[in-house]
């Protein structure tokens, strides 16, 4: 109950930042600048559309993860509020999850009025709804949910500016770390190879939850990555949570 | 009361420990797990959407040179990945960004045509990334030069060879063997006059005996050629006649289909055999 009161606090919250609205602004803007660029391509403009509007939704959705959530904590603690809550029956482990699923409901409000205007656009030029289209959405808001976990993670720690480079970089390396699999399988078995690998298998793969290109090209999708995917996005987001209740429970605000 | 709470404590941040254990090692398992779907792509799909490199360096902040860089390394290691059945397929686009992000970058364009020519098979790839260079770097005779020995080695393409090299010998700096490859794709091509006025202008204009004994050979070899056929077609002209080839050269002067036999550079004559019609050199120009 504790948790949803506070979770209900951050929605009302975060629904008032303007920068909330602004980064929805420029999604709305690039999903129907879509059919702008659309209209540059050769062949089908169909795809142009969908590719910009996924990506839209992406880029921005990250955006409003990382701006709004590295300052959730922190303005707690900077405004002197923190002290408010804390002295009530509050247990710090609450007010993390509080947090969290505050902007988590924040984005999803978000990711689905962006994927109503991407819908409409796409159903303007096909003249059918294409469904298909919300798993890659769907994968979108779950890879939000990680972010956002990251995000309130270096929140509670840190400065919103270092908070945001931080979730940046995490943002950047979970969709940059298939590359250690290139070199995991150039490398010479051993002690190097074995730490290249464990490095691998424990940093983000944001990878996993990309649907994009199938769902835009119509690629069959094998029906255990959803399950797959949808476990590791909930067991990372988890482990990210768990460190940051780690983290803001030996925090001293003094 | 200080000693309850810190006892509270230890069991909620051993819970939590296990908690961040437990959940990693489930995300780890997963990703393991996962790694072992495989999953569809298009072909070419990774690296289809990398822009050109024209819009590319403007996205750069001022670090054209160093993206370069980045994408060649990247390349390197993506075109030796043989489990990317569909890596040759953009070759020329990802190199096209790598020489229009830093034109002077050299490296590029030689490992590209490289990668093209030996890797992909792909002569048209190599053609455009040596074009790409040579116009990027009109200093440089490595790329005509490069250009033309693909053309003369792997395409046989006689007329491709010489114009490169062609190209290559106007530049200063160019080795002076350039030449006299330019010289042999003329002969191959099939333009014995200018390769033998080619080749004797590298004779006398040869500083030492060494390359007076190649242009030499090599002017013997095209006038031996240039005799063979017309000893070969007055021949044929014979045998359309008189149903059978000449018992010997002579025979083909007392018909009128000759007025005189030629001689080889040497003075020495051709070898004819009256089986096959063909004509020889006594000896190969290439150990005289």
């Amino acid at each position: 109950m504790k948790i949803w009161a506070i979770a209900g606090i951050t929605f009302k919250e975060a629904k008032r930042d303007r920068i909330l609205y602004l980064l929805f602004f420029f999604a709305a803007l690039g999903i129907v600048a879509s059919r702008a660029l659309a209209v540059l391509t050769v062949g089908d403009r169909v795809k142009i559309i969908k590719d910009v509007g996924l990506a839209s939704i992406s880029v921005f959705g990250v955006l409003m993860a990382i701006l709004i959530g590295t300052g959730l904590v922190y303005k707690e603690i900077d405004k002197k509020t923190i002290f408010t809550l804390l002295a009530k029956p509050l247990h710090r482990a609450e007010f993390i999850l509080g947090k969290f699923l505050g902007l988590v409901l924040t984005l999803f409000v978000m990711t689905l009025a962006m994927s109503l205007i991407f819908l409409a656009i796409v159903y303007a030029h096909t003249l059918k709804i294409e469904g298909v289209l919300l798993v890659a959405v769907g994968y979108i808001f779950l890879e939000l949910v990680l972010i956002t976990a990251v995000a309130v993670l270096f929140s509670s720690f840190s400065t919103p500016i270092l908070s945001s480079l931080f979730a940046l970089a995490f943002y950047l390396i979970g969709h940059l770390s298939w590359g250690l699999e290139l070199i995991i399988k150039k490398m010479r078995p051993g002690a190097g190879k074995a730490l290249v690998r464990a490095l691998y298998t424990f940093l983000p793969d944001l990878e996993n939850f990309n649907f994009k290109t199938e769902v835009v090209h119509g690629l069959p999708i094998p029906p255990g990555i959803y399950v797959s995917a949808f476990l590791y996005g909930v067991c990372y987001t988890a482990f990210i949570l768990g460190l940051a209740v780690l983290v803001f429970r030996r925090r001293d605000f003094i | 009361m200080g000693k309850r709470v810190s006892a509270k404590k230890v069991p909620a941040a051993l819970l939590l420990t296990v908690f961040l254990v437990a959940t990693a090692a489930a995300f780890m398992a997963l990703k393991v797990g996962a790694d072992r779907i495989v999953r569809k792509k298009l072909p070419g799909s990774s690296i289809i959407y990398i822009p050109s490199g024209k819009f590319l360096k403007y996205a750069t902040f001022g670090y054209r040179s160093l993206a370069a860089d980045v994408i060649f390394l990247w390349a390197i290691q993506y075109y030796t990945t043989p489990t990317i059945d569909d890596r040759f397929d953009h070759l020329d686009h990802i190199f096209s960004i790598i020489n229009e992000l830093d034109p002077r970058y050299q490296d590029p364009y030689e490992v590209g045509a490289l990668i093209a020519v030996q890797e992909a098979g792909d002569t048209r790839a190599a053609f455009a990334i040596l074009d790409r260079g040579a116009a990027n770097n009109p200093d440089q005779w490595v790329y005509p030069f490069n250009a033309g020995h693909v053309a003369m080695m792997t395409l046989k393409d006689f007329s491709l060879a010489e114009k490169y090299f062609e190209q290559c010998m106007k530049i200063p700096g160019a080795p002076e063997f350039v030449e006299r490859l330019r010289a042999n794709a003329l002969f191959k091509k099939g333009d014995l006059e200018t390769s033998w006025e080619t080749w004797l202008d590298i004779y006398n204009r040869a500083a030492d005996e060494e390359m007076k004994k190649i242009a030499s050979n090599h002017l013997y070899n095209v006038k031996a050629t240039i005799d063979a056929a017309a000893l070969e077609d007055a021949a044929a002209k014979y045998r359309e006649r008189f149903g059978h080839l000449p018992a010997s050269l002579e025979t083909l002067i007392r018909t009128g289909f000759l007025r005189e036999v030629p001689k080889d550079l040497d003075g020495k004559d051709y070898v004819y055999d009256p089986v096959t019609g063909d004509v020889k050199t006594v000896v190969s120009p290439w150990r005289r």
